[in-house]
């Protein structure tokens, strides 16, 4: 430790050691006390509209939340095996990540995708693989969450689907949920990152041809997921996480209302994917507030009368921001706070962030621990007993009220710039998360926002070592291989004219849904790629190679 | 802290991967520090990364990586770097990159490799000291 360092700290000890402000990670002002007269009005009991104090009337008392782990890696075979690994050990859900190619659409023999192929995720490319990933997994049993936007969801769900239909099991009986949402899902909606591989206007038309393919045929399954959390974790902050989410939510909502589609028969199929960030009481108040809304929204605005439509339904992940490569034990500390956060914030499923999240994908042994973390809170903390246990807690309630308002304020900037995907267009978007980028950089600089270990105590002579996930290149080399063989071997006459059959469709009727002749494609053994350089062409979208 | 004229950084991505938060702050910081840096942005190739090197003059390049892909694209890189005559241009990483990579990307000629939790002052003065200590 250097001298400084040291004096400072014993100085801070006579003076009384304080934390730099007392204000919330969004800049809000913390109360030095909070009393009765904080608190307006009547409130609800849980389960009751607007829904602030949960969803549901008993909560985890009558199901527990789904502990619903991120997996995915190197091929569907052995991500295969992690998924069923983590089901033995007490997850309750699946949560399946694709490699990077296969978000972006792109097949691992292209010269693009080479340093990529299965790293962040599984590759992805054929129906086959979709085979492979859910060997021996229930499909009508075990919910399964695909973390896919669109275009490459609706080639993903085009498999799935297929994939049903082989094993025998009915579409109506399907439970999970594609997450679907092309402005949120690869990063958050940065502009590059979504604009430079496919037009995110047709990305946008694409998710919704899936959400309605979907909600007619699959009754069951969520249709979109909107990842607040990757919204979050660009830098952005809870008030802007929560206005972002539900604007989005609600152009998707416009637009299927003009696609003739029944408000209550669609929108208790969406979904939220929340961040949990570590100001431990302005994230259960944020989880509050946005229930709060959406409930109002669906409700007031777009007229649905049934409740489950004013639902805000939210997975989240304890968010990856606060952890640090100094000291990574640490971490478990940190993501253990951050998952009793969405457990008071009354959340339906919880991704712990693994401690070696700074470092790599998760080990096995980190993932356990993940899934260990929920199951303390859950079996042995008693914090399930009750439903809401912070309600009525006069900070909490006055953060939700504050919190509901600034996210309101927020939605109405955004409504009056034509709402989300214009603003997004206009890079209005782009420039308020560069700024907030910039203030968290001044914050960490300036101590302001702090991170024990790393901008304060931080200890150069630590040595912690712990496990990390290996990646194996020789494994990518293997693949690009497979997929340069299969393109070969396969019997090409029918590929080819499924993706004319495709393209020409797209081409003359680019509003009409595009489900069944993708589903045609895939079935006829064209892969991921292809499929979508099709419907690029179709668009005269021009991607970078070709 | 000696104060050396403007030189120019180039900072970009390479390959899929778009996480950006932390090479946007970066590029902010080094501007704020006096440096000129050109931002490539996300999804550059070793090839198009070399080749704006060149057009641009640069004096180092810096790229940022989270998923695994270091080692590959920064092989790359480098071997492009050497057969375009540039290999002496300074070379930086950052990002999520394991402790044993980390090693193996020194002894292929990279600089300096910043991982996440670096505080502004470490990554100045290093990138200050590439151009003012002799080799």
């Amino acid at each position: 430790m250097k001298e400084k360092e040291t004096t400072r700290i014993q100085s801070s000890y006579l003076e009384g050691e304080r934390v730099p402000n007392f204000k919330t990670l969004s800049g809000m002002d913390y109360k030095e006390v909070y009393t009765p007269e904080d608190v307006r009005g009547a409130r609800e009991l849980p389960g009751d509209y607007p829904f602030t104090r949960g969803i549901h009337k008993t909560m985890y008392r009558g199901r527990l939340w789904t502990r619903r782990q991120q997996s995915g890696f190197r091929s569907a075979k052995e991500s295969n095996e992690r998924m069923k690994y983590l089901l033995s050990v007490g997850q309750t859900g699946i949560n399946m990540d694709p490699d990077l190619p296969t978000h972006l659409a792109l097949d691992p023999d292209n010269p693009l995708a080479h340093g990529d192929v299965g790293l962040q995720g599984s590759s992805l490319v054929l129906l086959e693989d979709m085979v492979d990933l859910y060997r021996d997994i229930p499909l009508d049993q075990v919910s399964n969450t695909m973390i896919v936007e669109a275009p490459t969801s609706a080639v993903i769900i085009a498999q799935y689907l297929l994939l049903a239909r082989k094993r025998g099991t009915p579409w109506e009986t399907l439970i999970g949920t594609i997450m679907n949402c092309p402005l949120t899902q690869f990063v958050g909606p940065t502009y590059q990152s979504i604009t430079t591989f496919f037009s995110v206007e047709y990305a946008v038309k694409i998710a919704l041809d899936v959400m309605e393919y979907m909600v007619q045929r699959a009754p069951k399954w969520n249709v979109v997921n909107i990842n607040a959390y990757n919204i979050r974790e660009t830098g952005v902050n809870a008030i802007q996480e929560g206005a972002f989410a539900l604007a989005i939510a609600q152009d998707y909502v416009q637009r299927l209302i003009q696609r003739g589609l029944e408000v209550d028969v669609f929108a208790p199929r969406i979904g939220f994917f929340s961040a949990v960030h570590i100001d431990f009481l302005e994230e259960i108040a944020k989880l509050r507030a946005m229930r709060r809304i959406w409930a109002r929204i669906m409700k007031e605005k777009f007229g649905a009368r049934n409740e489950r439509s004013m639902w805000f339904r939210t997975a989240c992940q304890t968010s990856a921001l606060p952890l640090t490569a100094q000291e990574p034990l640490n971490n478990i500390v940190r993501a253990g706070i951050q998952t009793l956060a969405a457990v008071f914030g009354g959340v339906q499923s919880i991704h712990t962030t693994g401690y070696d999240e700074a470092f790599s994908l998760p080990t096995e042994e980190s993932h356990k621990l993940s899934i260990r973390t929920q199951q303390i809170i859950a079996y042995e903390t008693g914090v399930v007993k009750s439903v809401d246990p912070l309600g009525g807690s006069y900070l909490v309630e006055r953060l939700t009220d504050e919190l509901e308002e600034q996210i309101w304020e927020l939605i109405k900037v955004i409504e009056g710039r034509g709402g989300f995907l214009q603003c997004f267009l206009d890079r209005w978007v782009e420039n308020q998360i560069t700024q907030m980028r910039y203030q968290v950089g001044e914050n960490f600089v300036s101590g302001q926002h702090p991170m024990v270990g790393v901008n304060l105590f931080r200890d150069e002579r630590d040595s912690t070592k712990i496990n990390i996930f290996r990646h194996s290149g020789e494994w990518q080399r293997q693949r690009i291989e497979e997929i340069i063989d299969y393109k070969k071997n396969r019997h090409q006459e029918p590929v080819q004219r499924a993706l004319e059959a495709l393209e020409s469709k797209v081409r003359r009727r680019p509003e009409e849904n595009c489900i069944e002749p993708i589903m045609k494609a895939v079935e006829d053994g064209a892969t991921l790629g292809e499929i979508m350089d099709a419907i690029r062409r179709a668009i005269d979208f021009k991607r970078p190679g070709l | 802290m000696q104060k050396v004229g403007k030189k120019r950084i180039l900072l970009g991505k390479m390959g899929l991967d778009a996480h950006d938060n932390g090479i946007v702050i970066v590029a902010k910081w080094l501007l704020d520090a006096g440096f000129e840096v050109v931002y490539a942005g996300l999804y550059n190739s070793p090839e198009s990364l070399v080749q704006t090197a060149i057009q641009e003059g640069v004096d180092a390049i810096g790229c940022s990586f989270l998923g695994g892909e270091h080692t590959f694209y920064t092989r790359r890189l480098i071997d492009l770097m050497n057969e375009n005559h540039i290999g002496r241009m300074k070379l930086i990483l950052g990002g999520v990159i394991p402790p044993e990579d980390i090693e193996e990307l020194k002894r292929l000629g990279v600089a300096h490799i910043f991982t996440p939790g670096t505080l502004r002052d470490t990554i100045v003065e290093a990138v200050n000291d590439l151009f003012n200590k002799p080799e």
